[in-house]
């Protein structure tokens, strides 16, 4: 049984506009030890998915349709006092810009001991303490700076203590959102160093999010590809990156700037559909360099390139 | 007067220093170095890379270019010129000619001000043109910064745009009087990957049709390579190497530009590119030396009788390729 | 594609437009506020109570006037009846008449009491924060100086010592007396402004420091200065009522709070109700729908406040 399996998952948010169809029938599943990154602009629904993962949609937000098989386990009906269980327990998150997820006025070791002690009362504070040490002397981090303050913390610091919080009740499954995102290159690569290193020894199913493609590439086996609520192409990455099917994926890879590229970049015009409201084509046919008659009025299917390699577009040519 | 020289900005051994103040418990403030005898000189036209990481001064730098804080020593000429300590009209030239984009699209603009208003003000400030022809300069702006048609975006405020048409509208108020540097202070890092392109492919025909030359300050190597003719690595406030991107990038002089290629993704690059390995995985302890070389306590080739005793000389390790490194000799011979 | 000339003339319909559409947009986005609607209504009831207040003295002078129209036939506080719509005062003035006079000295003292301490208190506040150092230091102390000072026991002392103060009078002081409150949060405000990239790109724009303070910072403190200029009303109401009831306030203006003066001077608090009642709950009232102003104009000014305008991101 695979660790995760996403089924038709569709999300929305109740907007003053109307319904904000945020992600749409996206499917996926992940075992242990692997990796899935989802890349996408801003908007394209990965971080909802995400959020829907851990069971922490907004107010506003809900599951319409489709199912969340944790280890066969359907996180979308289970009831809040259940999440709050499994949550940090087997699935834990690492959040965009950590920084805000620290609080500045208490101990890092103490905030580490609570993330334990909420989940497992029993085990008591001395023990907590000692579990927190061991977290530190797993993500590289000085035990001498236990009990120092969020602010003493360098910005690579503060992220191995975040991960080392998600890690804290040994989850399963680990959500990284843009872990890197506000970080110095160097760091960013020690970092994804260390979350590789970790994924391995503890094999973790991680899903990487991100909008930038270079990380996931480096970091992931898998990648879903998404744009506009769809996953528009999945596939290993080495599928993916060498051999892009959709439109997007290719003119994504087109804009993205390398260390030894000469060809002058295609940035992809324009701006994402609004959501609000039913779009029946092709959500990408808008800025699509080459898009059919067809694309506007009837929505694509899915196209097997391989077993493993998949598209969402009724006219993909190879790049 | 100055002679007609390709060189349109120069920074001579421009120094800045930061006081951080006590605090109130009895704590001293100390005193951080920001730039350290940082010498540059930009080509008119000419796209300039200033890549390091934060902290490394490249900000300060361009704060300085712009005018928005004075160097504590050495010296910053503009065609030939001292920009230091000038003054009403003159002042007011020069910032006619210099420009910046600013990081955050989200704070670079007043949201009590509509775009057009924010346009508009270099024009107003600078007297530039009759009251009755700013709009049209204003509208003509928008639409090379890509935001088309012009007269949709004037009337509304920063809050209804995204992140990157409110960049565009920071480019085009920096280019709105025609200015010929503008200091770009890494304008796409709160942007995403595919916006990215969208901005650079502006800067580039800013440079194509107007002959505006470009500081692009950013931590991203790759982006520097794809824009800028030339690269200078900056570190703690000292620069490291300097030469043509390609140069820089193929065949890095410096143990710090090798590290940070290192660390860089090498996402859709052709060829191999190789693992250096410069960088010490755990710094060596102790306070980076006042006088030596401040890559010192992270660099796996560092000696202590060297590195730590004085900053090293420039090098050439090829025409318009310089270096600052004591063992440059030894790096450039395993190449 | 349009020519230079096509570009210029719209480029100055939109440059004329912006106020005309921003006052049409506020409009907008003041009719979707129900508070502010409310208050707004109320506001418009006793404006045109105070317009009315010239009315009165056009029907007959000698009865209807606030201060001296005396009707023989009632010599004393009478209840509403048909001739006095609200009954009369113990001399036999009309109530009515007095409740509009006051509803224009409310407006009139309200408004501009507040907005002159308002407009001190925004000033001095912004070049304040924005200059800092002794500047500041100074302007500071001095608004500390001046907010530990009891307002209305001094004005108060003030009149004991000079005699009875004209209305102006009165206005002045509370101008004087009131703009350290606003100073200290408009500062405040300034000082997280000034730190803002916006402001640093203004100053590469080239705008000296009187631009960045006045076209720059000011609109962005506007709308705190606006909530602060209804409380300030409403306060100033307030003041002016307690010292015209307290037996301080001008003798030649007719205001609500001297309309409870004489009610309780003559010993009328629990006799006349329709005497009593009226200037009270005008006074609560005007007050409430300054407030309620306040609340729609803080949506109004701020363009990131607006509900109907957000962007999702």
């Amino acid at each position: 049984m695979a660790l995760l399996t996403v089924k038709d998952l569709s999300i929305g948010y109740q907007t003053p506009r109307g319904l904000l169809k945020a992600v749409e029938k996206v499917n996926f599943s992940l075992e242990a030890g692997q990796s899935l990154g989802l890349v996408g602009e801003s908007g394209c629904g990965k971080t909802t998915i995400g959020m829907a993962l851990m069971g922490l949609l907004p107010e506003n937000g809900r599951v319409s349709g489709g199912s969340i098989l944790l280890e066969g386990r359907d996180l979308v009906t289970t009831p809040e006092d259940e999440m709050r269980k499994i949550r940090w327990s087997q699935v834990a998150m690492i959040f965009q810009a950590a920084m805000n997820a620290l609080n500045p006025v208490q101990r890092v070791c103490d905030q580490m001991a609570e993330a334990i002690l909420v989940h497992r009362p029993e085990v008591g504070r001395r023990e907590a303490m000692e579990r927190v040490a061991e977290l530190f002397d797993l993500v590289d981090l000085d035990r001498a700076r236990m009990r120092d303050y969020p602010h003493q913390y360098s910005g690579g610091m503060k992220q191995r203590a975040i991960i080392a919080m998600a890690l804290a009740n040994q989850p399963r499954l680990i959500i990284a959102d843009e872990p890197t995102t506000a970080l110095d290159v160097v760091v960013q690569d020690q970092i994804l160093e260390e979350i590789k290193r970790l994924q391995g020894k503890l094999n973790l199913g991680i899903i990487f999010i991100s909008h930038d493609i270079s990380i996931v590439e480096q970091m992931c086996h898998f990648i879903g590809v998404m744009y506009a609520g769809q996953l528009v192409e999945s596939g290993t990455a080495r599928e993916v990156f060498e051999r892009p099917m959709h439109p997007y994926t290719q003119a994504l890879i087109d804009s993205f700037p390398t260390l030894t590229g000469d060809k002058r970049l295609n940035p992809i015009p324009g701006e994402p559909p609004d959501l609000v409201g039913e779009i029946p084509g092709c959500r990408f046919c808008d800025r699509c360099p080459k898009p059919e008659s067809s694309c506007r009025l009837e929505p694509p299917a899915w196209q097997e390139i391989t077993p493993t390699h998949h598209v969402l577009c009724d006219h993909c040519e190879d790049y | 007067m100055s002679q007609a020289t390709p060189a349109i900005l120069e920074l001579k051994q421009v120094g800045k220093v930061y006081q951080s103040r006590g605090s109130l418990l009895g704590g001293r403030g100390r005193e951080v170095v920001a730039l350290k005898e940082l010498s540059i000189s930009l080509n008119r036209g000419e796209i300039f890379g200033l890549v390091g990481e934060s902290g490394s001064g490249k900000t300060t730098c361009g704060r300085l270019i712009v005018g928005l804080e004075r160097p504590d020593s050495g010296d910053i000429l503009l065609e030939g010129e001292s920009i230091i300590g000038l003054k009403g009209g003159a002042w007011r030239r020069y910032r006619r000619k210099v420009q910046m984009i600013f990081q955050d699209p989200y704070q670079s603009l007043n949201p009590q001000l509509t775009i057009l208003d924010s346009v508009i003000e270099p024009l107003v400030t600078n007297r530039i043109g009759r009251p009755e022809e700013r709009p049209a300069l204003v509208l003509e702006a928008l639409k090379a910064a890509g935001l088309s048609p012009p007269e949709e975006f004037a009337p509304r405020f920063p809050h209804q745009l995204s992140g990157g048409q409110r960049q565009r509208v920071a480019i085009a108020r920096a280019m709105v009087q025609k200015p010929s540097l503008v200091v770009a202070d890494e304008p796409t890092s709160m942007l995403d990957a595919s916006y990215s392109a969208q901005i650079f492919e502006i800067l580039l025909e800013m440079r194509e049709q107007r002959g505006t030359g470009i500081l692009f300050i950013t931590h991203s190597l790759a982006a520097a390579r794809y824009l800028c003719d030339r690269i200078g690595v900056i570190y703690r406030g000292r620069l490291m190497e300097l030469g043509p991107a390609g140069e820089v990038i193929g065949n890095p002089g410096h143990p710090y530009t090798q590290a940070l290629l290192d660390a860089t993704p090498k996402f859709g690059s052709t060829g191999e590119i190789p693992r250096y390995g410069t960088l010490l995985a755990v710094p060596r302890p102790g306070e980076p030396p006042r006088q030596g070389c401040p890559f010192f306590p992270r660099c796996r080739l560092g000696r202590e009788d060297l590195c730590a005793a004085g900053f090293p000389e420039w090098s050439s390790l090829s025409p318009g390729h310089q270096v600052a490194c004591h063992r440059w000799k030894e790096i450039a011979a395993a190449a | 594609m349009s020519t230079a000339a096509d570009m210029t003339t719209t480029a100055n319909m939109s440059l004329h437009s912006p106020w005309r559409r921003r006052l049409a947009e506020s409009w907008h986005v003041f009719r979707g506020n129900l508070l502010g609607k409310i208050g707004l209504s109320l506001l418009c009831l006793f404006g045109l109570m105070a317009a009315l207040s010239y009315v009165p003295q056009m029907i007959d002078p000698a009865i209807y006037h606030p201060m001296t129209g005396v009707d023989p036939l009632v010599g004393h506080a009478a209840p509403p009846s048909l001739r006095h719509w609200l009954g009369t005062d113990f001399m036999g003035r009309d109530i009515l008449s007095q409740l509009l006079a006051g509803a224009r000295v409310a407006f009139l003292v309200g408004v501009t009491a507040a907005f002159m301490s308002v407009a001190l208190g925004v000033s001095i506040g912004m070049v304040s924060g924005y200059a800092g150092g002794w500047t500041d230091t100074v302007l500071m102390r001095l608004a500390d100086m001046i907010m530990v000072m009891p307002t209305l026991l001094v004005i108060l002392i003030l009149s004991s010592l000079f005699g009875r103060l004209s209305i102006w009078t009165v206005v002045l002081l509370i101008a004087v007396f009131r703009w350290p409150g606003v100073s200290r949060v408009i500062r405040a405000q300034t000082l997280s402004l000034k730190q803002r990239p916006f402001i640093d790109a203004a100053r590469v724009s080239g705008a000296g420091h009187g631009r960045i303070i006045f076209r720059h910072i000011m609109p962005n403190v506007l709308p705190l200065a606006f909530l602060y200029m209804t409380f300030r009303v409403t306060s100033a109401i307030v003041i002016e009522a307690a010292l015209a009831f307290l037996g301080f306030g001008d003798p030649s203006t007719v205001s609500w709070g001297m309309m409870l003066q004489w009610v309780w001077k003559t010993g009328h608090m629990f006799q006349a109700p329709w005497w009593l009642l009226p200037p009270g709950i005008c006074i609560s009232l005007i007050t409430l729908s300054f407030y309620m102003l306040g609340r729609a104009m803080d949506e109004v000014l701020d363009p990131r406040l607006r509900k109907s305008q957000q962007q999702a991101d």
